[in-house]
């Protein structure tokens, strides 16, 4: 009973931590998402050439999406951003003319791949048109972004790996408790003639039952989480719907429970019970 | 036969269970041996010695004309199954039930289903438990619990059997009966080792008594009586 609760605690943890790494990857996403650079272009720029820039920018293998912003959209953006603060619309009155550059809003799938980006049209004949680009000023949002994203993909991994060895020594441990309670029995068998494979095989067969209930009851507790709790993480994360990413999974996941609490199962009785055969 | 040649065994670090023991026990033409002492005498450690659950310090045990010290350890099992034994803590396994107990041994052998289901019956018959069968030791009484150790014990068809203190935790009643179905089970055929410290029992016996006193055999006699 032990050694089932033990590994069924062991496959769900481990389990989890998958789960936490598609919720984590959900959240960087959502993170890179926000971070675009926008380029300026000069006032005399017309749209035709604008949408030519933002043909040569879609082609390259790094631009995700590119987004034109007239002169015009860039005003109504301004006015309704600021549009509880009369001093600064006053401001724009007095001025009298659109005082905005038209800009591509550039988005990339890497931010890394900015400064890539950049190298290419600031080498291309697309340098004359550009007036500024705001990525000098991004660029440090971007790099320590890009450095976190890199630090939890890491950390998230190292910490995966060991509460799994932390897990799996634990199911192995109770595994080795339960052989030793068995020890004199054992001793009865060995006396009364049984040899090496006789004594092994039945529990070799325990390990591989306790390992298949503890996986069928693991996946089944895993369900029920993911249902149940769904909602609550769905806000967490700004839209990482648990049950569906499990759903999706449901297959491969229960597989590689078995599989793995069968091997779990077998192996940690394979290596505790060996103390006890002749050699 | 069974020899014992000039064994000795000594515990660490100066613990001399055994010293110089010499015998020798008939496997074919049966005998009735019964080997006697004080507690500490060293009779338990002789039978350890004979299934090898410990080696000798000195000396040799020769069984069936082999030496059983040269026996490889994935043989011993086979070595193990000539031989029944009967313990005073009667070693049966809590999870199994009697008929189970008996039927585990022959498995060991590579039994059929048949043979299990033809043999087993016979031998609960013989000691005297055919409507304990499917009850587990933990509600047998201490006699109930010998007999299935010795129906175990017999489910190999052994050359000998050993029987260790087997009447140690029975009372009067309960003894006469084991050792009568020891009597019975030589009487069929297969030579019986006793370990005792029982005088009666050895007494009633009137059979060759061993006798050990501090881990030396002091006397050897046909019809031995229990003197220290």
């Amino acid at each position: 009973m032990a050694t089932v609760f033990v590994l069924i605690v062991t496959i769900t943890l481990i389990t989890s931590l998958f789960i936490s790494e598609g919720a984590v990857k959900h959240i960087i996403a959502q993170i890179k998402d926000k971070i675009d650079i926008s380029v300026y272009v000069a006032p005399e720029t017309s749209p035709e050439e604008m949408e030519t820039i933002k043909d040569k920018l879609i082609g390259m293998p790094e631009v995700q999406i590119v987004t034109i912003v007239s002169k015009e959209d860039a005003l109504e953006q301004f006015k309704e951003k600021h549009k509880n603060d009369p001093v600064l619309l006053e401001s724009l009155d007095i001025v009298g003319t659109n005082p905005f550059y038209a800009s591509l809003d550039i988005r990339a799938n890497d931010p890394e791949q900015y400064a890539a980006i950049l190298e290419v049209l600031n080498s291309s004949s697309l340098s004359d048109i550009i007036y500024k680009v705001d990525y000098v000023e991004k660029k440090t949002v971007i790099e320590k972004l890009s450095k976190f994203i890199t630090d939890v993909n890491t950390g998230g991994l190292l910490i995966a790996l060991a509460l799994g060895v932390v897990a799996v020594l634990v199911a192995f441990n109770t595994i080795r408790v339960a052989i030793y309670d068995a020890s004199r029995e054992i001793s009865i068998m060995r006396l009364v003639g049984a040899s090496n494979r006789f004594i092994r095989g039945p529990f070799i067969v325990q390990g591989m039952i306790a390992g298949t209930i503890a996986a069928l009851a693991s996946f089944l507790v895993l369900v029920l989480m993911s249902y149940f709790l769904a909602p609550q993480i769905d806000a967490a994360t700004n839209g990482f719907n648990v049950f569906s990413w499990f759903k999706a999974r449901a297959f491969g996941l229960f597989f590689a429970q078995l599989a793995s609490g069968i091997a779990l199962g077998v192996i940690s009785s394979l290596i505790a019970i060996r103390k006890y055969l002749t050699a | 036969m069974i020899f014992f040649e000039n064994i000795s065994k000594i515990y660490k670090p100066d613990t001399v269970a055994l010293k110089n023991v010499s015998f020798q026990i008939a496997i074919n033409e049966n005998e009735f041996v019964s080997i006697v002492g004080k507690s500490g005498a060293g009779k338990t450690t002789l039978i350890k010695l004979l299934l090898r659950e410990e080696e000798p310090t000195d000396g040799k045990i020769i069984y069936g004309g082999k030496n059983i010290a040269e026996i490889k350890n994935k043989e011993l099992p086979l070595f193990r199954q000539k031989i029944g034994c009967v313990f005073q803590d009667y070693r049966l396994l809590p999870n199994k039930t009697v008929f189970e107990n008996v039927a585990y041994a022959m498995e060991l052998m590579g039994a059929t289903d048949y043979e299990i289901l033809r043999d087993v019956p016979r031998l609960l018959e013989i000691v005297g438990l055919e409507d304990r069968a499917k009850h587990f030791p933990i509600g047998l009484s201490g006699g109930e619990k010998q007999r299935t150790a010795i129906a175990r014990a017999l489910a190999v068809r052994p050359e000998v059997i050993i029987a260790d203190e087997p009447t140690g935790n029975l009372d009067p009643y309960h003894t006469r009966d084991i050792i009568s179905l020891l009597e019975k089970i030589y009487e069929l055929g297969t030579t019986v080792i006793l370990s005792t410290h029982d005088k009666a029992v050895i007494n009633s016996l009137v059979r060759r008594v061993i006798t050990l006193d501090n881990g030396e055999i002091i006397r050897d006699e046909e019809k031995g009586r229990f003197i220290l």
